[in-house]
């Protein structure tokens, strides 16, 4: 059975702000605490996190596009992580570099990254070799690592591998570098790169577990250019730092800009990789109808990082990689694949399935991206306010 | 059958709808506890290790930690860490004989400067009284196993042991 409506007619309006219900009383319901922050530029950033997240869901079912949408949440939360994490850094150190007695004092702010690369040490010396707090409000910002592993098990189980198009607060910059170029100038990639998550994966775990250190935030991480880096207290800080920076420009900045591609996330993030493998416990999937696939590859082109092939399009399903971000739905003329229910026959009311995964996404979307906009925002907004 | 894994597959995608909504009433709290709860701990080479003594100084007192043994291949030497607190009540120079064994005879000498400017740069001098320390001159915060650094109201000096 096909959609109930052709996608290129809009759904009507009323049925869209209907559908949108539930999000706007959700985002009122998670933004609640926000008006009542005694600074002026909390309760505006709250205000306008709520309108920019309502309207973007009430655009994806307007338009049954979902991509577009969703790419300006995740392009905003890119660039406004960054800009509210630096400036609580500021504040409460007065260096992006973390110094040495903060690592000590168990400060160290702990992102999700690491999760994958603290898993052995732990499993064999119940040891977290992270220079954090475990208790729910120990780090930094209150944030220990006891609450980012239940934030982060909260939405896995949730998205799967949607984190990486859902809640990831890096992968936005580069999905806004892709976004830029109407057209790639390095069209072609060598799909053998698609290993090498998995590959700084299995090396950092290792190197994790030997050098009892988190060797990923160490050495690799792109991502420390534009957050905190270790301040550089000899020649191998230093060489650490430029690393960051190489990277973060490389990965990051050039690449996507060339190729279209979400580069360090498909080629590089060894967190994506770990992720992928709780795409095989997610409920939800994306899945091609053979009968009506030509195919065309709109979707293999489309597709941010590479996760779908000949092969896979022939087997009607996408690589394990999938981020579940919409790009190949949208861009399928023949409405051949979309949106799936693990255990469903394919193709058989997929606007269900993707109103239910959306639900569950942009519900995730708005508790923990939507509070990293809204400080980003607020960071900003207190120069004026 | 169809219908069957059909009819579970929408249960389990209305469970996890489900979930979304309880995750940051429910959900996050009880993996956050969980996750507290499973008894592991920072790297002592971080956390310096649980105190296992305080010694009662003139209006101060020095914690002293359990030794830090690193692990196999970290860069760092065994250390000991000794806890100076509160600051408000340091005099402006100390200079301590601390006995770390516990067996009545003093250890190391410990000497530093405590500057009235908190983010003011510590230096300290340790001199081994017994062979299983090394001496310390003038050191800053280069390394987890041989500092001094100021967190929150206490002063911290890693003295690393000979191997």
């Amino acid at each position: 059975m096909a959609k109930t409506l052709p996608a290129h007619e809009p759904r009507s309006t009323s049925r869209s702000l209907l559908l949108t219900l539930p999000i706007a009383l959700w985002s009122l319901l998670m933004f609640s605490g926000w008006f009542r922050q005694p600074n002026r530029s909390q309760q505006i950033a709250g205000s306008i996190t709520i309108v920019f997240m309502v309207v973007l869901f009430f655009m994806m079912m307007r338009t049954w596009s979902t991509y577009r949408w969703r790419r300006w949440f995740f392009v905003a939360l890119g660039l406004l992580f960054p800009i509210g994490f630096i400036h609580q850094v500021m504040v409460m150190r007065g260096t992006m570099g973390i110094p040495i007695e903060e690592m000590i004092a168990g400060r160290t702010p702990f992102c999700f990254m690491p999760i994958p690369l603290l898993i052995l040490p732990a499993a064999f010396f119940k040891t977290l070799v992270f220079p954090g707090s475990i208790l729910p409000k120990g780090g930094m910002s209150g944030g220990g690592m006891a609450a980012m592993a239940g934030i982060w098990l909260a939405v896995t189980i949730v998205l799967g591998k949607g984190w990486c198009s859902y809640a990831c607060f890096f992968g936005g910059i580069e999905e806004g570098m892709a976004s830029v170029p109407a057209k790639a100038k390095l069209p072609k990639i060598d799909p053998r790169w698609r290993y090498g998550p998995w590959a700084v994966l299995l090396a950092m775990a290792l190197l994790s577990l030997a050098l009892f250190e988190p060797a990923y935030c160490m050495w690799l991480c792109p991502f420390k250019a534009v957050s905190e880096y270790i301040a550089a207290r000899n020649t191998v800080g230093m060489v650490q730092n430029g690393i960051f920076i190489i990277l973060f420009a490389g990965l990051v900045i050039a690449l996507p800009l060339l190729t279209k591609k979400r580069t360090q996330c498909a080629f590089f993030c060894p967190f994506g990789a770990f992720q992928s493998i709780f795409n095989k416990t997610s409920v939800f999937d994306v899945k091609i109808d053979r009968t009506r696939c030509t195919p065309c590859v709109l979707c293999q082109k489309s597709c941010p990082t590479m996760s779908l092939t000949e092969e896979s399009i022939a087997k009607g399903e996408t690589l394990m990689s999938c981020m579940k971000c919409g790009a190949c739905v949208d861009a399928c003329p023949k409405d051949a694949i979309a949106w799936h229910i693990r255990g469903t026959e394919v193709a058989v009311k997929p606007e269900r399935a993707r109103l239910m995964f959306l639900y569950a996404a942009w519900a995730m979307a708005v508790m923990f991206g939507g509070s990293i906009i809204a400080q980003g925002l607020a960071t900003i907004l207190h120069v004026f306010v | 059958m169809r219908k069957l894994t059909a009819k579970l597959g929408y249960t389990g995608a209305g469970l996890t709808v489900f979930a979304a909504v309880l995750a940051p009433f429910l959900l996050y709290g009880v993996f956050t506890k969980g996750f507290s709860s499973l008894g592991l701990h920072v790297d002592e080479v971080y956390s310096g290790g649980p105190k296992v003594r305080t010694v009662q100084a003139a209006g101060y007192t020095i914690d002293i930690h359990r030794q830090v043994s690193p692990h196999l291949l970290q860069s760092e030497k065994p250390f000991v860490q000794l806890d100076w607190k509160p600051v408000s009540s340091l005099p402006p120079h100390v200079s301590d004989l601390v006995d770390i064994e516990g067996d009545g005879k003093p250890d190391v000498h410990v000497s530093f400067d405590v500057p009235k400017d908190p983010k003011a740069p510590l230096r300290v001098n340790v001199e081994p009284l017994n062979p299983r320390y090394e001496a310390m001159q003038n050191v800053g915060k280069d390394k987890f196993s041989a500092l001094i650094v100021r967190v929150d109201d206490a002063i911290l000096v890693r003295i690393p042991l000979a191997r």
